[in-house]
């Protein structure tokens, strides 16, 4: 369906379609952003500026999906969860609960936050070192965390008869992707606050 | 194609320019030889109005009355200025509400009232809002542009910082509107500046533009690559510029003054001229002296650099944490830049260039003249859209995210900020009750965790929503943000397929009617005859279509049945006999269904191109 007039095309290209490449979930980050730019050079508004109102809303939706598109599949978190609910698979009923491999390092990380919170001079200064200590330590857990998500990946994309316990894996790495990435996101947030 | 236009529609200075040879340059008043025009702008009690030099010279007159002259009149309401006002900046009130207008820019001129969507200067007993203020300096540019190639100007390209929302957005391009100027593209600044410096021979890099103009500034970091420039992140503050120097000048002249003689508007205007042109002589020497002679009182001290520095060092610091912020989204280190280009007025200070030397840690590049460069970029963005400008392509980012007001007040974003335009996201809405009859979703912009923190773009009502239970409509919303980063909204029910209507209230600025109402008020003045103008626009779109068609059934004739060719053949003969005639309505409504029959028609095209350039793509590849 074409957002922009509602005229029934050919049903809107899933992500993988629209930039023309196989549903695989291994993909080099490069010869995607070539793609996408490609394809960008050949379909953006600016090349139909004298084109008919028609074509030129037909080049702007279809650009749009190519931006989602790649914005989408060029994080490999992103593309794991996009690629999840093309399966028909969602993440979000079983992200409840924190990761049980984390749950010392989550515990941790709030405390120290925490104490932050209630910290003055040079306590607090103590307490911003130990922050930047956790946060490289977070850090360190998401980089791992990926290196996983992309064997897994390959995994996937080796395997002929799909495993259904890979999914359960993939999904179980993505989440705990998810909860790091929070983390972070909350130290971060932390540290920028003045004392 | 005709030609297409860059302009830079500035805070200070606005210029035109065009693509010639494969060049962009500046056009430059045939009569007075000024490439560019202040964009100052005279408000005379008749309706007259005087743009650019002639206006600034009425300054000393119209700036002299003062608050007496805002009189109360017998039925209780004020009139404006009765003999006229001189505008400077309107750009610092494009798309602002009355209740956004900031405290300080409250008192340099009179206002209807502070309350509606859009801000209205008073003068006399007219009103005038930005947009219109705006359009008298772009019909300028329009006759310079004229007078200068002999050729119509009617398509344009304008330059907007980078960091303008979309209310400031669409107020630019009403401007356009209103000067009888079709709008093809807004451009960022910083972006447009990255063009005109022929980054596009830099094989690959990662440039940050600094653009400090003023009343704006701007950041922008860009990946170019064989003539793509994407730009990864902006960041910015529309209400920061040399004018603010300016300011902060003028606030230590008048130090020790009495209070009367601060808020008048008079001194005010001799001042601030006189700290301008202080501050330009502090660019080239290290100390100048300030001399004034006010009604009863005088102003005579020596002003060094340092002295003017450490008055405009906390503005130049809040430019630098702007930059900080732009790397930090671009997810790049200082180290990573590969070249940086300054760009607007307020960079010939030697602090900025310090300062931006020291955050960066290389030496600035600045070799094109810093007020000309955004209108040659413009220029340059002209003649891509006529295909003249190679494999040039710009792939700008939305500056401030999008998103919905949802329960509890919590603005839930749908479009993060930095990101790729064109670009679209969908949203699924429901009937919270049973037999709900509209949804009402309200837009918001901005980065703040609460709605009322965020600025709020526009409400929609979807509907009417067949009587339901709760829970069960199904309609989804097609958030989509132009190549100009402007806001479109669709809405489809996901059961019967069809469109749904979506009436927008916008938040702020003009309705599509106050402009039509606004066009027609032009006539009043003699300006033009509206009704002829509405001709020609509706012939131009006409031609348009038919010459695009034409092109269309050539080449991807095989596209179309027989059946649907003789059906767009028939309606393209209505309307080529139509446009001889002068019934405008007509031609407008064949043009509209023309554009309705060939869309599947031209989806299909696209659809081929998608499949053209994949197909390229693999031979490519496996070669």
């Amino acid at each position: 369906m074409c957002s922009e007039c509602g005229t029934p095309i050919a049903a809107e290209l899933d992500y993988f379609a629209a930039l023309g490449i196989p549903r695989r979930l291994t993909l080099d980050p490069r010869q995607l952003e070539n793609l996408y730019h490609d394809l960008g050079r050949r379909l953006h508004p600016d090349r139909f500026a004298g084109s008919a109102a028609a074509i030129r809303n037909a080049s702007l939706s279809a650009t749009a999906l190519l931006t989602r598109a790649f914005r989408t599949l060029r994080d490999p978190v992103s593309r794991g969860l996009y690629w999840l609910e093309l399966q028909g698979e969602k993440l979000a009923s079983d992200n409840q609960k924190v990761p049980p491999e984390l749950a010392e390092m989550i515990f941790d990380v709030q405390e120290t936050l925490a104490e932050l919170r209630s910290a003055h001079g040079g306590d607090a200064a103590a307490v911003r070192d130990q922050i930047a200590a956790s946060k490289a330590q977070v850090q360190a857990s998401i980089g791992e965390s990926l290196a996983d998500l992309e064997r897994n990946f390959a995994r996937w994309d080796a395997s002929v008869n799909h495993d259904a316990d890979l999914i359960v894996q993939l999904k179980a790495i993505l989440s705990r992707i998810a909860y790091l990435r929070t983390l972070s996101r909350d130290i971060e947030r932390a540290l920028e606050q003045p004392d | 194609m005709s030609l297409i236009f860059g302009i830079d529609l500035g805070t200070t200075n606005s210029l035109i320019a065009v693509m010639e040879d494969g060049r962009p340059r500046i056009l430059k008043d045939p009569e007075s030889g000024d490439s560019m025009l202040p964009s100052v702008v005279a408000l005379l009690p008749d309706g007259k109005v005087e743009v650019g030099k002639a206006a600034i010279a009425l300054e000393p007159h119209l700036s002299a009355q003062d608050k007496q002259d805002k009189n109360v009149e017998r039925d209780g309401r004020i009139s404006g200025e009765q003999q006229g006002v001189v505008v400077r900046s309107i750009k610092r009130y494009m798309g602002l509400g009355g209740d956004e207008v900031a405290d300080e820019d409250r008192h340099r001129y009179t206002f209807a009232d502070f309350s509606g969507p859009v801000v209205r200067f008073l003068v006399g007993q007219r009103t005038y809002t930005p947009p219109q203020i705006s359009a008298e300096i772009l019909r300028t540019l329009k006759a310079w542009g004229e007078a200068a190639t002999g050729e119509a100007v009617e398509r344009v390209v304008i330059t907007v910082p980078a960091y303008f929302n979309d209310g400031q957005r669409q107020a630019t391009k009403d401007a356009g509107r209103l000067a009888g100027l079709e709008v093809l593209r807004l451009v960022n600044e910083p972006t447009a500046a990255s063009l005109a410096y022929g980054l596009h021979s830099m094989a690959a890099g990662r440039v940050a533009v600094y653009d400090f103009g003023g009343g704006t500034f701007d950041i922008s970091i860009l990946n170019v690559k064989e003539g793509i420039f994407e730009v990864l992140a902006t960041n910015g503050d529309t209400h920061l510029g040399g004018d603010d120097i300016d300011q902060a000048l003028v606030n230590l002249m008048l130090e020790g003054l009495p209070a009367a003689l601060r808020r008048d508007r008079q001194v005010w205007n001799t001042v601030r001229h006189a700290a301008e042109e202080a501050k330009k002589r502090l660019s080239v020497e290290p100390e100048t002296r300030l001399e004034l002679k006010l009604t009863g009182h005088e102003i005579a001290r020596r002003l060094g650099r340092d002295e003017f520095e450490a008055l405009a060092q906390p503005l130049v610091a809040r430019t630098i944490d702007s930059c900080a912020r732009a790397l930090k989204d671009a997810g790049l280190s200082r180290s990573e830049i590969d070249a940086v280009v300054l760009v607007g007025g307020s960079t010939r200070m030697p602090l900025v260039r310090r300062r931006v030397e020291e955050f960066f840690g290389r030496e600035p590049l600045c070799s094109l003249n810093p007020d000309e460069v955004v209108a040659l970029g413009a220029a340059v963005q002209a003649g891509v859209l006529m295909g003249k400008s190679g494999d040039m392509l710009l792939l700008d980012v939305v500056p401030l995210s999008l998103g919905i007001e949802s329960m509890g007040g919590v603005m839930e974003r749908i479009i993060h900020r930095n990101t790729t335009i064109p670009t679209s996201a969908r949203e699924r809405f429901t009937n919270a009750v049973d037999n709900q009859t509209h949804v009402d979703i309200h837009v918001l912009q901005g980065e703040r965790e609460l709605a009322t923190d965020c600025r709020s773009l526009a409400r929609f009502k979807l509907g009417p929503i067949e009587p339901q239970p709760a829970g069960m409509a199904r309609i989804e919303v097609t958030f989509l943000v132009d190549a100009n980063g402007i806001l479109n909204v669709t809405a489809r029910d996901e059961r019967t397929g069809r469109e749904h209507s979506v009436d927008v209230k916008p938040s702020y600025g003009l309705t599509d009617e106050e402009i039509e109402r606004m066009l027609e008020e032009a006539i009043d003045l003699g300006e033009e005859d509206l009704n002829q103008r509405l001709l020609i626009q509706a012939r131009n779109d006409a031609d348009q279509i038919l010459g695009a068609l034409e092109k269309q059934l050539n080449e991807y004739g095989g596209l179309v049945s027989a059946q649907e060719r003789a059906l767009i053949e028939s309606l393209a003969a209505k309307l080529r006999a139509a446009r001889e005639g002068g019934d405008r309505e007509l031609i407008a409504r064949l043009t509209e269904e023309l554009n309705e029959v060939t869309t599947p028609f031209a989806h299909r095209i696209m659809d081929q191109a998608i499949k053209a350039a994949l197909e390229k793509r693999s031979v490519e590849e496996v070669s």
